[in-house]
């Protein structure tokens, strides 16, 4: 057992965690944030991301112990209260999510993106994303809805930035 | 050195599935006395939308917002039989058994109100804003829940797709009705250097009979041009002596946004006659012409013929190897 703290959407948990423990564990089912989803559980698929000290990580790939002392943003933390995030709004407007497995992570890698750049080009929108697989929806509405994220974020609050 | 070329492809695909094998949809529709609709359909969802579609076809029967319609599904408890999610099959099939069983609703409601308006005939009554109301005398009306007791209005109905067995011998039969027609283009680009093959623009025109909700489909599209594209030039289950060796997506490969040119989509409209408002499923229309295309098109772009997929930069730079060293230019790369 290791003794651990995290700041998971901006709320600090002392945890013990096994040795063995990854962070996705951790997340789901300790903290029960299962809106983080588990996909091929070898860093390939991008399912499991989160955002890790403004990173994204695969969480599959972090050991719990690893990510002791640092701050977490999952997809549970995204929104505000029950605004949702221009990300979330923009995904929903504009049809960008089929089966969703992928949705949490694609959310995530977009706000990781716009963070940095808020003003991304289309293609630097795909390689922001290019870690997140998606098998129903051709990535073309996911690229859609981040670029309007993106002028959502820019035009400021009354369009739904909070 | 990159060279390019363009190819198309055509195909037509038959709904449902086919050969004579019972296909059938069956969907519950209830109102009460407080005019809330629910839809029972056991049409599962799973990201093509089907929840959407039922629901907007139970809405527009009936006069009523999307909203005002509780659709229950994917339950086996609740719901009746409709069938797989697959076939292409949910918004024909279970969107015609849910049209007729809200039909069938309305048509109770009609002739309650007829009785209730004491009019000689249920012609020209129509439904909006959750009542009932004469076309040629809009003040005659009625609101749904003066129509409905203390008991719900349930209704049942079915929906059985046409179709015949093959003959064995002969070939002949209508195996599917009704059928959708597809066409791609696409522009490649292909390295022959590395043997990488970028597709470079896609252009789809899907007949869907009528849009039911053309922002679905377009995400249909673009999902199957992506499966499409990954089956033409990536995805690979190297089966061996019936063993996946591809089992994991670090050796499978399927498409990265990167992948993905834009994609210029075109939405044809030609209503089905037995369709639930004329529409179509296109759910693997969409993807099937693909690989073809791209495969006429890396044959315009370097004239060999492929006949194997995926097409990956190996195949391709053993091609044109096998070519040099054979010395006959553009001749067809046989299997």
């Amino acid at each position: 057992m290791v003794h651990i703290r995290l700041t998971v959407n901006g709320k600090t948990y002392g945890l013990d965690v096994e040795e063995g423990v990854r962070l996705i564990d951790v997340l789901r089912d300790q903290l029960r944030l299962t809106g983080t989803k588990e996909g091929c559980g070898e860093g390939e698929c991008g399912a499991c991301t989160v955002i890790m000290d403004g990173r994204t990580v695969n969480s599959c790939l972090v050991m719990a112990f690893q990510a002791d002392g640092s701050d977490i943003t999952t997809i549970e933390g995204i929104a505000k209260g029950g605004t949702l995030h221009p990300i979330q709004r923009a995904f929903l407007e504009v049809g960008a999510v089929q089966c969703g497995f992928c949705t949490p992570g694609m959310v995530l890698s977009a706000k990781a993106l716009l963070d940095k750049n808020p003003e991304p080009t289309r293609e630097e929108i795909r390689e922001g994303i290019s870690g997140n697989l998606c098998r129903c929806t051709g990535y073309h509405k996911i690229v859609d809805a981040i670029a309007l994220a993106s002028s959502y974020i820019r035009g400021g609050k009354e369009d739904g930035t909070s | 050195m990159k060279k390019r070329g363009k190819g198309m492809a055509a195909a037509f695909y038959g709904t449902g599935y086919g050969n004579g094998f019972p296909d059938v949809s069956t969907a519950k529709v209830q109102m009460n006395n407080r005019g809330q609709v629910s839809v029972c359909i056991g049409a599962t969802e799973v990201g093509q939308g089907a929840k959407t579609i039922l629901t907007q076809i139970a809405a527009e029967v009936l006069g009523l917002e999307m909203k005002d319609i509780r659709l229950l599904c994917e339950d086996t408890d609740t719901s009746p039989d409709a069938g797989t999610a697959a076939a292409s099959r949910q918004t024909y099939n279970s969107g015609n058994a849910v049209k007729k069983a809200a039909e069938a609703l309305k048509n109770i409601l009609l002739e309650r109100a007829q009785k209730h308006l004491e009019l000689p005939s249920a012609h020209g009554l129509a439904v909006e804003d959750r009542q009932v109301y004469l076309k040629a005398y809009p003040k005659k009306r009625v609101h749904f829940r003066e129509l409905v007791g203390e008991e719900p209005i349930r209704v049942e109905a079915s929906f059985v797709a046409q179709t015949t067995p093959v003959d064995e011998e002969t070939g002949a039969g209508a195996p599917y009705w009704p059928y959708t027609f597809c066409c791609y283009g696409v522009e490649v680009e292909v390295d022959t250097e590395t043997g990488i093959v970028e597709v470079v623009r896609g252009v789809c025109a899907q007949d869907v009979g009528r849009a039911i909700n053309p922002e679905l489909i377009e995400g249909q599209i673009d999902g199957g041009f992506a499966m499409g594209l990954g089956y033409g030039l990536m995805e690979d289950l190297h089966l061996v002596q019936g063993e996946i060796k591809h089992n994991r997506f670090a050796n499978y490969l399927i498409p990265t946004a990167l992948d993905m040119p834009e994609l210029e989509k075109m939405i044809i409209e030609d209503p089905e006659s037995t369709g639930p408002f004329g529409a179509k499923g296109i759910g693997e229309p969409v993807m099937i012409p693909v690989a073809p295309a791209i495969l006429n098109a890396i044959y315009d772009a370097i004239g060999i013929r492929f006949y194997e997929i995926p097409v990956t930069p190996e195949k391709i730079l053993a091609a044109i190897r096998k070519r040099k060293k054979e010395g006959n230019c553009g001749n067809d790369f046989e299997r």
